[in-house]
């Protein structure tokens, strides 16, 4: 083989592959890297809602040993404020899953 | 669209359509080169390509666009088909390679001679034959995609030519 057959080979093109299912499968991939920040976040959020439920239980169980319910109402602004809370985070939740 | 208006309105907007028209444009080429790298291991040189796109679009406002958006494309193809070979076990080598390709049927037998020979050649030089050959860089643009210097993609490209002129010299 000489020269001139040789890079006449040689510059032949590459075979043209099908860039269908190759395509499907990196928009998927993207798809997932870009959703990555919102799942973090979506965790990020799910921890602390349990830190608000758990000071809330807390709040609620020494609440009920020392003070009767309905004897003073700023009693019941701190759970009512957790529980506020806690549903402002479980939307947060939802919609960071939901991206 | 072009490229260049393509990786414009990528960057601007974080366009994934633009991006997916890239990369469709663009995937034919980048799966070959590494089809060739990987001596012809579809698997792996598909998923590399999908790194390698992957890795585009995370960097994409990198891309400043002294070269075109192709020759960008192979050198993080051709860097994460180093960065495999590095992390590949000696004891672990790439698929053997019977010549063809699913797209192969009906070409031409010296096309599937070229194949056989290009797994016999070191990576660097079947990287700068197909480079400048088959994917038509210029010398420079090779050496940089590569990122070595000019001199020893020349050596590459000419250590390459002679042994396959050897090799498909004794097949005929």
């Amino acid at each position: 083989m000489n020269d001139t057959e040789l890079d006449a080979l040689l510059a032949t093109p590459l075979p043209e592959r099908d860039a269908g299912e190759f395509s499907v499968l990196l928009m998927e991939r993207i798809a997932q890297h870009e959703a990555r920040p919102a799942r973090i976040l979506a965790w990020i959020t799910s921890g602390v809602m349990l830190v608000v439920i758990a000071a809330a239980c807390v709040f609620g169980a020494s609440a009920i040993g020392h003070v009767e319910l309905g004897d003073d109402s700023t009693h019941l602004l701190v759970p009512a404020a957790l529980l506020g809370l806690t549903l402002i985070l479980s939307y947060t939740v939802l919609q960071s899953v939901r991206e | 669209m072009d490229d260049r208006e393509l990786v414009e309105r990528a960057v601007k907007s974080r366009d994934v359509a633009a991006f997916n028209l890239l990369a469709r444009q663009n995937q034919s080429k980048v799966r070959g080169l590494l089809l060739r790298l990987t001596r012809g291991n579809h698997a792996l040189a598909d998923d590399l390509a999908q790194e390698t796109f992957l890795e585009a679009w995370r960097g994409i406002t990198n891309f400043r666009g002294e070269s075109s958006f192709s020759t960008w494309l192979y050198r993080i193809a051709y860097s994460r088909f180093l960065m495999q070979a590095r992390k590949r076990k000696p004891d672990e080598p790439l698929d053997d390679w019977d010549g063809t390709t699913p797209s192969s049927e009906g070409q031409a037998q010296a096309r599937i001679d070229l194949d056989r020979a290009m797994k016999k050649l070191a990576p660097a030089e079947s990287a700068a034959l197909t480079l400048c050959f088959a994917l038509g860089l210029s010398n420079t643009e090779a050496a940089d995609t590569m990122q070595i210097p000019l001199g020893t993609l020349k050596s590459h490209v000419l250590r390459g030519r002679e042994k396959l002129k050897v090799i498909l010299g004794d097949q005929s």
